[in-house]
């Protein structure tokens, strides 16, 4: 149906209206990653929109049935590239729900302290991108992009020095976390995250209270409760929506029940909405880095021997479910078992997935700029869409 | 012979010197913008701090192949791009940069640099129109609504300094703003210059009101089926008309060479022309877009009463606190 | 009227005091490759084999954990069997596909493979990419190692035995 409709340019609809068939994508600057929309416009209207997917699949579920338990967490930071470490930390959950594997304290804080410090980096990179589709690329936009990139920066530049890696880290493995802090690397923290709470203030400035900013984003791309829950979207989407549904407060992890942070919720749903929701959650998550660095046991970072050979984590015959709240959203993996070292069935809910799911069903009836105002105030990561 | 020189050598001078200074107006907005935004900006290319940069890059533009899109009208296509940079240049030649040191000192000075300037949109529609390419066409159309829509109150707030001055001389109306700059007038002068940078950044399709370009992020913009040379000569009349209006409102509202006299008249005006030009850097570079529907309704809505309001208060104003007086 | 011009002027000022105050900040641009930054201890740079410091021989044993470990398998080894110990006949590794996850150093026995604080091997032709077994030596003998070592990374990670002595290595190690 989408490739006969992209054939023909121009058809006429009722009224006589020319409307006019556009495809956006996969390929353009608007920086989400490789999706494609094919929209029907009336004028400036969009009138329909077909979403295409697809272009980044990776087979990562056969990989999951193809890698050991050992070696998937690594590839797993891959789904979710923005948000690697909540990606990884989903996969040795279910393992562990599955193998009744016990994670020391200590971990437990630190995969906290990695899943907060990322979801920070997240929203940085969310910011920064979505400015700059709604600004351009040679203007205000582009200095809030490179603004939000540079304090993005100083936080890879910690987990630089705490895995190693800047993006795919590999930090977690089943039993606990792979690596510990280093020397000084606290002290350095603390100053981090202190210097990008202050830069916050500098993107507010920059932003609230503009009514340019304003316009381009109030009333624009509403989503309604019960359009969230029908769809199943989540996270700031569906904070923005009105319902308080946080997974580490409906269903705490790996102790995030020892940390005091608040839940944003706005009622609008729209993409000023999410906004705020999300410049709400850069600020409690520094606030939860800052809890569990005080807090920090001692104590050993895993409960399974280090890893030594490929073949070393058996778990047994079982199936579970494993959710996390990650920068997007419930990312979550089904982890079928038959008692091998490598999983039966892995399966991906992927956030962006179910999220991106509600564009086609909001963008009818806005402007053609609104589109990828819409999209970034979505947030979607395509490495999740496609897995 | 002497005579010959004379005739062609001023204007010879005036359009280098202008070619030159705008070609190097594009280094300072690429480093003000990259200051703006923690970086540095082009470095490398006449190291350091890249005083070679636009002459590289011109260089490259003129090597860069010429492509011609086979249906595209060639005519008005080959065209559109000079259409487009004459106008420009040729406000330049009515602006006195000093006390008797203009190209040409015309009587209507101001009415002659209005009515060319307004050209631009000519070229604009025709790079639009010759490309043959749907989205050029519509973006070539939005443009020149988005800039007509403008010219009506650009013009009328040009016009309060000349109510003012009582003259359409350019250089009657920097002398009249001995006393004060008009920009500095209580309440009338403040709108109104105000008033005219917005209004003038929207003519000129800059952030925030260049949702002509934005175009490309979906579609393409009036000039994506232009290479090379030609893309150069657009972008080049694009800032040269945008300088172009900075040293226009220098004129009308900062008081233009004055306090300066003799030899220093013409580096005060450059100088002040420059501190406009890096508002409106400094302007793109801390604003996203509007939408091109609040564009077109600001224009109608809000910037052409004020204009008519101001315009008929600095008549009021001249006929009751002067007496009237004024040619 | 007289409140959103008014609003208008203040976002305006706000916003262009913010650009302002970046203006007058110093760039974070690195002018690389003049200046670089310094590599962390624990940098996953470009992968390397080792000789023992003390006797000069080669570490690697050819147990082919790397090889089974690795997840895109871009290694390949080949035990040659000898008299006191086993070495590497053949050693190949396919850098241009490397993920760069560690965990081959993970895994070694030996601490023969590890990883390198340096990142640029920016080649013309990717055949120069696929390293040797004499590449990854003289790889190692030219740039700084990481921190992370087989060893060192299966202490950090073990839980502690009784008496706690590992557990303190575990809070401490690494820097």
């Amino acid at each position: 149906m989408a490739d006969a409709a992209a054939r023909s340019v121009i058809e006429l609809g009722y009224g006589g209206n020319e409307r006019l068939v556009m495809n956006m994508g996969p390929q353009h600057p608007s920086a989400h990653g490789v999706f494609r929309m094919i929209l029907t416009l009336e004028g400036e209207t969009i009138v329909a929109v077909d979403p295409i997917i697809g272009y980044l699949h990776r087979c990562h579920e056969k990989l999951g049935e193809t890698l050991t338990y050992v070696q998937y967490p690594s590839i797993a930071s891959k789904t979710d590239y923005v948000s690697a470490m909540t990606a990884e930390l989903c996969y040795v959950r279910a393992a562990e729900v599955v193998g009744q594997i016990e994670v020391p304290k200590r971990a437990q804080y630190l995969r906290v302290l990695a899943a907060e410090l990322q979801r920070v980096a997240s929203h940085c990179l969310w910011l920064g991108t979505w400015c700059m589709d709604m600004g351009g690329a040679l203007g205000g936009g582009a200095t809030l992009f490179l603004y939000c990139f540079r304090e993005r920066e100083t936080i890879l530049d910690l987990f630089e020095a705490l895995t190693g890696a800047r993006l795919l880290y590999g930090f977690h493995q089943i039993g606990g976390t792979r690596y510990d802090l280093p020397a000084g690397w606290d002290a350095t923290c603390r100053e981090t995250v202190a210097q990008v709470e202050e830069r916050l203030d500098e993107y507010e400035a920059l932003l609230e209270g503009n009514p340019i900013f304003l316009v381009r984003a109030q009333g624009v791309g509403v989503i309604s409760p019960e359009l969230a829950q029908e769809v199943g979207v989540s996270g700031p989407l569906l904070r923005g929506s009105g319902i308080a549904h946080d997974i580490r407060r409906a269903e705490p992890y790996s102790s995030y029940e020892d940390f005091a942070f608040d839940v944003p919720v706005e009622a609008a749903g729209d993409c000023y909405a999410r906004y705020r929701v999300r410049m709400v959650e850069f600020r409690q998550s520094i606030r939860i880095v800052r809890q569990v660095l005080d807090g920090l046991p001692q104590g050993p970072i895993s409960s399974r021997p280090g890893v030594k050979s490929v073949a070393q984590v058996k778990l047994p015959k079982g199936e579970a479910y494993a959710r996390v709240e990650s920068a997007r959203g419930e990312v979550g993996i089904y982890l079928v078992s038959e008692g091998a070292t490598k999983p039966y069935r892995m399966k991906w809910r992927g956030a962006s997935f179910s999220n991106l799911a509600v564009a086609g069903l909001i963008l009818p009836g806005h402007k053609v700029a609104d589109a990828v105002a819409i999209l970034g105030s979505i947030d979607p990561v395509f490495g999740e869409v496609d897995r | 012979m002497s005579d010959l020189l004379w005739t062609v050598g001023p204007p010879f001078i005036l359009l280098n010197g202008v070619v030159i200074l705008i070609t190097y107006l594009t280094l300072l907005e690429r480093k003000f913008a990259a200051r703006l935004q923690s970086r540095v900006g082009p470095y490398r290319v006449g190291h350091p701090h890249g005083w070679l940069q636009p002459i590289a890059d011109a260089l490259k533009l003129m090597l860069k192949e010429d492509i011609v899109p086979a249906a595209a009208d060639r005519g008005v296509y080959n065209l559109a791009p000079i259409v487009f940079l004459v106008p420009a240049f040729l406000m330049y030649a009515a602006i006195p940069f000093a006390p008797g040191l203009g190209l040409a000192d015309l009587e209507i000075g101001i009415l002659f640099v209005l009515a060319v300037s307004s050209l631009e949109v000519i070229g604009l529609f025709m790079c639009g129109w010759g490309s043959n390419n749907k989205y050029a066409l519509l973006s070539a159309m939005r443009a020149v609504n988005q800039i007509i829509s403008y010219e009506v109150p650009f013009i009328l707030l040009a016009l309060v300094p000349v109510v003012l001055a009582g003259s359409l001389r350019l250089a009657d109306i920097v002398d009249a703003q001995a006393g004060l700059w008009y920009a500095f007038y209580p309440v009338l002068g403040w709108l109104t210059f105000a008033s005219f940078v917005i209004v003038s950044l929207a003519s000129e399709n800059r952030i925030p009101f260049d949702i002509v370009e934005a175009e490309s992020e979906l579609v393409a913009g009036f000039r994506v089926e232009y290479s090379g040379m030609k893309f150069a000569l657009i972008q080049l009349a694009e800032f040269t008309h945008l300088f172009g209006v900075a040293c226009l409102a220098t004129l009308l509202f900062l008081g233009g060479w004055r306090p300066a006299t003799g030899a220093l008249g013409p580096v005060v005006f450059l100088l002040k022309a420059l501190a406009l030009f890096v508002l409106i850097i400094w302007v793109r570079w801390s604003f996203i877009r509007i939408r091109v529907d609040q564009i077109l309704t600001l224009s109608w809505k809000l910037f052409l009463p004020v204009s008519l309001g101001l315009l008929l208060a600095a008549a009021v104003w001249v006929v009751v606190a002067r007496g009237g007086s004024g040619g | 009227m007289v409140g959103t011009a008014l609003t208008m002027v203040r976002a305006t000022a706000s916003a262009m005091r913010v650009t302002l105050r970046n203006l007058l900040r110093k760039p974070v641009t690195v002018h690389y490759p003049d200046v670089t930054r310094p590599y962390p201890d624990r940098f996953r740079g470009v992968l390397a084999l080792t000789y023992d410091p003390e006797t000069g021989e080669e570490n690697c044993i050819g147990c082919r954990l790397c090889e089974y470990i690795c997840p895109p398998q871009v290694i390949q080894v080949q035990m040659l069997k000898a008299e006191k110990r086993n070495y590497a006949k053949i050693f190949y590794l396919e850098l241009y596909a490397c993920e760069f996850c560690e965990l081959c150093v993970q895994v070694c026995p030996t601490d023969a493979i590890i990883m390198l604080k340096t990142f640029d091997l920016a080649v013309d032709d990717r055949r120069e990419l696929l390293l040797d077994k004499d590449r990854l030596h003289a790889l190692g003998r030219q740039f700084p190692a990481s921190w992370a070592t087989g060893t060192g990374l299966r202490a950090m990670q073990a839980p502690p035995k009784k008496g706690g002595e590992k557990g303190a290595a575990a809070g401490d190690a690494g820097g």
